[in-house]
């Protein structure tokens, strides 16, 4: 068995890499009909769309319970609460959620009411806008396309022929879309830290590319899959400390923030191994057999 | 052994390492066995603690260094909570007597029976933490007119701007609206908020410069093109420097700017209408220039005679500030200049804004987050121990890789400490892909190094491997450098942190990894 899985991989690796960009396809569909359908290619968290603060002029509260009772309630929605005070004492708490529109509002405030026995002189509700501005991911989108730019032109520079270098970037790239559409699958709504952790892809996919890159095109002793076999051990050493390593932070982590960024990076590496062991192999084989010719 | 370990301490990559190890923990300097007592934040302006020569610490501080209390009437004050039961029984006009680490102070409450100090726990190491971690101050402001969206948009950026060319960078300004659907500005900023900074939200800046009744120029990149904010061309002006008034002392202040070329044009045709009269042997203009700040004269200045007509770039503005000692006048002149500064660069705000509201609040992390963020890191590490162990079975390479990972947390932390950049959720994940991609690269370092039987020569297995770190290295910079760029605060903090974060990784722990396993694994 996994001799023949070595043989197919070593041997069809042309057939393989539908895989990738079967995936990538998939991907922007995925991310075309969420745009299409609600106007936003990511469902978007209190932090990057804004929501409401509830603030309740009361120090007495258990905010911990609080917290807990109303993400049982809302299961889907984003609320934290903070507390507010003045000299060293607690005198109110300011409840954020990701709630806009006036009815959900009201639901939040019809709960909140039931569970504090509060009255409507008690709590006043302000909405937030987002704290990004209209033209965050307009500027972040060019900021990315830039940063591909320059990150094609020093592999370029490093390895100095063109389609390694496209490959790298075709590699980061795939990975990004790819997990930004299985992230939006999961129906999990999207922080700034969340966009945090997708540009860390980058790095973690490009330390595996660059690898794979340096050990076909510059090294000469061995045949290319014996080269792609030690690049590969290496690589999939990286890649299980990582995911171990976020695997532990995901089970004992206490923030939901930095649970988002674990998991945006989990499935990341995820896709990077395919990205990297059969897009990236399978284009720099293809590269390298024509170079023969 | 004996000489394989002094080898290692003798490599100048080691030892470059330990030096960057101690000068990083030098800067954090961690307060191993806690910090007792209070330090103050801010001191009100003109409260009993003012009067009674309690200095406001200026923001520049390192954490450790702002001034401690350390007793009051005796009594000693280990924690916040100390402090506030103490300070809530002192009544109104009585002498209270304050311990700080650097001085005694004798106070005299007033009648509301406040001292005008804010504090917060002793610091326990010199790492300072954003708003996303230790809370801060929460300000509701409200137009004071109907304003359109866009007006309201133009009034967020200029916040936004008016507070980071002030100085405060972790801050988060955003629109809000209650039910009724009236407009609101909410801002958040890291730490307690000084006297100042409520006065430069609250201030509309119309800055307008006068001759007579015709304007000169306004605040703003339109008309100034320039301010000056280094020490040579502003500061305490020496022509007229400090002098007694009103039972303290009062100081003038000056700094350089550069008028656009249409300014300038308006100068001349506005001074070429004027006569020149002569006083004192000195030659000047009738009509003075007067500064109005939101319709209040900031400082009236002569125009020299030499000017009429002609249209110069270059101005000279000043203005003035006072206090009760010689040394309070001149920090409040120089707090006066950089709120004048700030208001002139970022020009007027479309709408007068008033504070509604002004709330100290809690870390939307909690208090846990950092306790919890380290237990997570050290198991984190501890896997990745395991793995590579399983992977390697040779403590000689495990070892070194977690002092080497250690190593470049301290580094970062370390920078962080220094250059007094405050430590958020942007910062930690740009810590988090550091160690990240610092196992990556100290296994890349191990494979090639190890693997190398083919080739005898350690020099060329270590120069194959950082071949390949660089190579990554570099790639990873240039994404970051284009977000560093885009201007958007949490995209910003994040991409800095990595850059520095992998820097001294690459060029400093990882090749001191490198040479310790050479002389370690080294037949």
């Amino acid at each position: 068995m996994n001799s023949k899985l070595k043989s197919f991989y070593e041997n069809k690796y042309k057939l393989l890499l539908v895989i990738p960009f079967l995936l990538l396809v998939l991907a922007l569909l995925q991310i075309g009909i969420q745009t299409a359908v609600t106007g936003d290619f990511v469902n978007k968290g209190i932090t990057l769309k804004g929501g409401s603060t509830i603030t309740i002029e009361d120090g007495s509260i258990d905010i911990i319970e609080l917290e807990q009772f109303l993400d049982g309630k809302f299961p889907g929605a984003d609320i934290g609460i903070r507390t507010i005070s003045a000299a060293g004492r607690i005198t109110g708490i300011a409840i954020d959620s990701d709630a806009q529109e006036t009815k959900e509002i009201d639901n939040l405030i019809n709960v909140i009411e039931g569970k504090l026995d509060l009255k409507k002189s008690e709590y006043s509700i302000e909405v937030m806008g987002s704290s990004l501005g209209n033209s965050f991911f307009k500027q972040t989108l060019i900021a990315l396309l830039i940063a591909f730019l320059l990150m094609g032109i020093v592999v370029l520079i490093y390895f100095r022929t063109i389609i390694p270098s496209l490959a790298v970037i075709l590699a980061a790239f795939s990975d990004i879309v790819v997990t930004l559409a299985i992230f939006n699958l999961t129906g999990m709504k999207l922080s700034t830290a969340g966009i945090a952790a997708f540009l860390m892809l980058i790095g973690y996919s490009v330390d595996t590319d660059i690898l794979l890159s340096s050990r076909l095109l510059k090294r000469k002793e061995g045949s290319v899959m014996e080269r792609v076999y030690g690049a590969m051990k290496t690589g999939l050493t990286m890649s299980t400390t990582t995911l171990v390593a976020i695997l532990v932070a995901l089970i004992f982590v206490q923030s939901e923030i930095v649970k988002q960024i674990m998991l945006i990076l989990f499935i990341g590496l995820l896709v990077d191994l395919v990205m990297t062991w059969i897009q990236n192999v399978g284009i720099l084989r293809l590269y390298l057999e024509r170079k023969r010719k | 052994m004996n000489t394989r370990l002094k080898n290692i301490f003798t490599n100048w990559r080691i030892i470059t390492l330990l030096v960057f190890i101690l000068f990083a923990l030098i800067a954090i300097q961690p307060q191993i066995f806690g910090n007792d007592g209070v330090t103050i934040k801010s001191i009100s302006q003109n409260s009993s603690a003012a009067l009674a020569g309690i200095q406001n610490p200026s923001a520049q501080l390192t954490p450790l260094a702002k001034e401690k209390i350390i007793s009051i009437n005796g009594e000693d004050i280990l924690t916040t909570g100390d402090y506030y039961s103490i300070v809530s029984e002192i009544g109104t006009n009585r002498t209270v007597r304050i311990e700080t680490n650097k001085e005694f102070y004798t106070l005299q409450t007033k009648d509301s029976g406040e001292l005008g100090i804010k504090i917060s726990e002793a610091p326990t190491s010199n790492l300072r933490k954003g708003l996303d971690l230790e809370g801060g101050t929460r300000v509701l402001l409200k137009p004071e007119e109907q304003v359109s969206a866009e007006n309201l948009e133009i009034t967020i950026a200029n916040l936004k701007e008016r507070l980071n060319v002030y100085g405060l960078s972790d801050v988060v300004v955003r629109s809000a609206s209650d039910l009724a659907g009236d407009d609101f500005i909410l801002i958040e900023m890291a730490g307690v908020t000084e006297d100042e900074v409520k006065e430069l939200l609250s201030k509309q800046g119309k800055f307008e410069a006068n001759i007579g009744n015709d304007t000169v120029f306004f605040g703003g990149k339109k008309d100034i093109t320039y301010v000056c904010r280094s020490a040579d061309c502003s500061g305490i002006d020496p022509q007229r420097g400090c002098s007694p008034f009103d039972g303290g002392y009062s100081c003038s202040f000056f700094f350089s700017i550069t008028l656009s070329p249409e300014a300038a044009e308006r100068q001349a045709s506005l001074t070429n209408d004027l006569t020149v009269t002569s006083e004192n042997g000195n030659s000047y203009l009738s009509e003075d220039l007067t500064l109005m700040l939101d319709d209040t004269e900031v400082d009236s200045l002569r125009i020299g005679a030499e000017l009429k007509g002609r249209a110069t770039t270059n101005i000279q503005i000043s203005g003035s500030g006072s206090g009760p000692t010689q040394a309070d006048a001149v920090t409040n002149t120089l707090k006066e200049m950089k709120r004048l500064q700030t208001i002139i660069i970022t020009g007027s705000l479309p709408v007068k804004l008033e504070i509604v509201k002004m709330d100290t609040i809690s870390p939307s992390l909690g208090k846990e987050f950092l306790n919890n963020m380290v237990l997570v890191g050290a198991l984190a590490i501890l896997s990745v121990v395991v793995v590579v162990f399983i992977r390697y079975r040779k403590i000689k390479i495990v070892l070194p890789m977690v002092i080497t990972l250690v190593s470049e947390m301290v580094l970062i932390l370390g920078f962080a400490s220094l250059v007094g950049w405050n430590l958020d959720l942007a910062a930690i994940a740009g810590i988090i892909i550091v160690a990240g991609t610092g196992v990556d690269h100290l296994i890349v370092i191990t494979d090639e190094t190890m693997s190398g039987e083919m080739i005898t020569d350690w020099k060329k297995r270590i120069k194959n491997a950082m071949f390949i770190v660089f190579g990554a290295y570099l790639t990873t910079c240039a994404g970051m450098l284009p977000l560093w760029f885009a201007g958007a605060g949490l995209l910003k903090g994040f991409a800095f942190t990595t850059i520095v974060g992998i820097s001294f990784g690459v060029l400093i722990a990882r090749p001191a990894y490198a040479a310790i396993i050479e002389q370690l694994l080294k037949e």
